[in-house]
């Protein structure tokens, strides 16, 4: 049944985000070889579309990688300040190095949401309370402490305005040329596939990972790693897009289980279907303009988090 | 000692926001000033009470009432207004019927909070602190995606709404807030020893004979009158609240309200003085009162959680 579904599903959604947007296109145009319908969707539509589907599966996958290591099912990149850290990144970026390119930014955001990362787990570690609730509580609080530290810069340097526009998840933005960086989801989504049995022996915990021959914290580096490296991407190209990464893997495990080697694919559809989903509705709700993903999925994402909370900890 | 320190710089500070570097301008500056320092007593005294008292009844020192989503909920009310009466809406209601109209949602949001999540919640503290921030962030989204709705000048008056500040409050708001909080306030005194035994649990006051649930109603009643008071006079506050309740506790030494409520009143006030003398005179307006406030209480308030590693 999935396995016909999804994809179905998938490649439906992928055809109507090529149709959807301000200036109409139809596929006969297309046929007659119209200058304009292909400039429209080669230098638009496409790489829209690329964006949104790796944003998706990158995003999905980041929350899979750090639910193992902190061992906690409500962890995501937007709750252990990991994307708080990424918009400082950029932020110091800006200010620090103005004439950096979009990979000099990227650099600053990699470094600093890898540190956040490092710190939130030490954190978790410390505390050794196996609690559902209280990790991610604690690192709402992390992620907040973060960004307000960023408005403090901000405020400064009076970039505070334009700071909390280009920093919500936007995908108008995204046109051939300025939007590549996003690839580098393609090399992790591949790594984390091969590694996937590593992650979810991670996931047992370190007493259990070692005594099976796993080295754990090198492991554990990577995971954080192969995050910090999808998260800061992201945020570079598109911006921030918070509880993706919490709600479509918890939602896939509750129907089809936790063997990551078998849900792993499942997870990367589930997530670019419903970031593809949200955008399509973000691009009509208010037609001709657009509502940014930021909101559509934090909308979404938020509510199904608030369900999930509710239903997990009865 | 410390108790006796509090009191005395309170008083240190408010002269000093008054008076430095007004070149004793009494024409505009300082009556200016008295403005400001009528907003920051009356909303340091709301948030404090209410924090306090929200704390007492739902039996933990985590959850306030800005973090269980009243603030998210008056703000998306705000915006709603604006995108449906547009700018009108502050003549057509003028200021007195939108805070009616504020105090009225906080009412009811108050009676639903207690119906639903205190019942059953009070064991579980990481719960409700959980959904309550993330029930915040949704309710932003909304609120941000309204905002995308309005025009530019509609924009700009709500995004002044989003930040704690002391220089949009009018002489005649700060009046009439003043004086309803002065009637909450009077309310609360008498009520210091019922509150005293609602912090024993449900069970223990019914076997005081006291009739919970009336009680209860009465108390979460004023904590929402508060809660519109202070956010409609100064803006969001997020995790003050958290911040101003624990330091009483703590330089309180005693559980009872009758000294933990006027601790916490000065430490809101003292913080406000300090947060905006910070701001007029260090920082020289580089950055803002909500900023400073957002750091220092988060900051708080995240060692808080870690410290305590989980047990309230």
């Amino acid at each position: 049944m999935t396995r016909v579904l999804l994809p179905t599903l998938l490649l439906l959604l992928c055809g109507v985000s090529l149709m959807v947007g301000a200036s109409q296109m139809s596929w006969s145009a297309l046929w007659s070889a119209s200058d304009d319908a292909w400039l429209t969707l080669t230098a638009s539509r496409l790489p829209r579309l690329a964006a949104l589907v790796l944003t998706g599966v990158g995003l999905s996958i980041c929350g899979v990688i750090l639910q193992q290591i902190v061992r906690n099912r409500f962890v995501e990149p937007a709750t252990c300040g990991g994307l708080d850290a990424a918009k400082l990144g950029i932020l110091v970026a800006l200010t620090v190095l103005p004439g950096a390119g979009a990979t000099g930014r990227m650099l600053f955001a990699l470094v600093f949401c890898l540190l956040a990362s490092l710190v939130y787990v030490a954190i978790i570690r410390r505390i050794r309370f196996t609690n559902l609730v209280l990790v991610p509580v604690i690192g709402l609080m992390y992620g907040s402490l973060l960004s307000a530290i960023a408005e403090f810069y901000a405020y400064r340097h009076n970039i505070l305005q334009s700071m909390q526009g280009w920093l919500l998840g936007d995908f108008s933005r995204v046109i051939e040329g300025n939007y590549e960086i996003i690839y580098l989801i393609l090399p992790i989504v591949v790594l984390t596939y091969l590694y996937a049995q590593r992650f979810t022996v991670l996931g047992m915990g370190e007493g259990m990972a070692t005594s099976l021959g796993l080295n754990y914290a090198a492991t554990a580096i990577l995971g954080l790693v192969l995050v910090a490296v999808t998260v800061s991407a992201t945020v570079i190209t598109v911006g921030a897009i918070p509880f993706v990464g919490l709600v479509v893997p918890n939602l896939v495990a509750l129907r089809y289980g936790e063997n990551l080697k078998r849900t792993l694919p499942i997870v990367a559809m589930c997530g670019a279907a419903l970031l593809l989903a949200c955008d399509i509705l973000g691009r009509l709700l208010i037609h001709p303009y657009e509502v940014p993903i930021g909101l559509t999925a934090g909308s979404v994402g938020g509510v199904l988090f608030l369900l999930l909370i509710l239903w997990k900890c009865k | 000692m410390m108790r006796r320190a509090a009191w005395l710089l309170l008083p240190a500070l408010a002269l000093a926001f008054l008076l430095l570097g007004s070149g004793l301008d009494f024409s505009y500056v300082i009556p200016k000033r008295l403005v400001r320092l009528g907003a920051i007593i009356v909303a340091g005294v709301c948030i404090a009470v209410s924090s306090v008292i929200f704390q007492t009844l739902a039996g933990n020192r985590v959850l306030t009432p800005a973090i269980m989503g009243y603030e998210g909920i008056y703000l998306l009310f705000q915006a709603l207004l604006v995108l449906w009466l547009g700018t009108a809406s502050v003549t057509l209601l003028g200021a007195q019927g939108n805070a009616l109209l504020s105090i009225a949602l906080m009412l009811g949001y108050s009676w639903l909070l207690q119906r639903w999540l205190l019942r059953e919640g009070r064991g579980d503290v990481y719960r409700l602190l959980l959904l309550g921030l993330v029930l915040t962030m949704v309710l932003g989204t909304f609120t941000q995606f309204i905002q995308l709705k309005t025009s530019p000048g509609e924009f700009s008056i709500l995004q002044s709404l989003g930040y704690t500040s002391f220089n949009r409050a009018q002489p005649t708001q700060v009046l009439y807030s003043g004086l309803l909080v002065a009637a909450v306030a009077v309310l609360v005194a008498r009520g210091t020893r019922v509150l005293d035994v609602l912090a024993l649990g449900r069970d223990q006051a019914i076997a005081l004979g006291l009739d919970h649930g009336r009680c209860l109603r009465l108390q979460m009643a004023l904590v929402a009158v508060l809660v519109a008071v202070s956010t409609s006079l100064v803006g969001p506050t997020a995790f003050m609240g958290v911040f101003v309740a624990n330091i009483a506790y703590a330089l309180a030494r005693s559980a009872r309200h009758q000294v933990t409520l006027p601790l916490a009143c000065a430490v809101a006030i003292g913080m406000f003085l300090l947060a905006q003398l910070l701001v007029e005179h260090l920082f020289n307006y580089r950055t803002s009162v909500s900023i400073l406030v957002n750091l220092v209480c988060g900051a708080y308030f995240l060692a808080l959680m870690v410290r305590t590693r989980g047990t309230p």
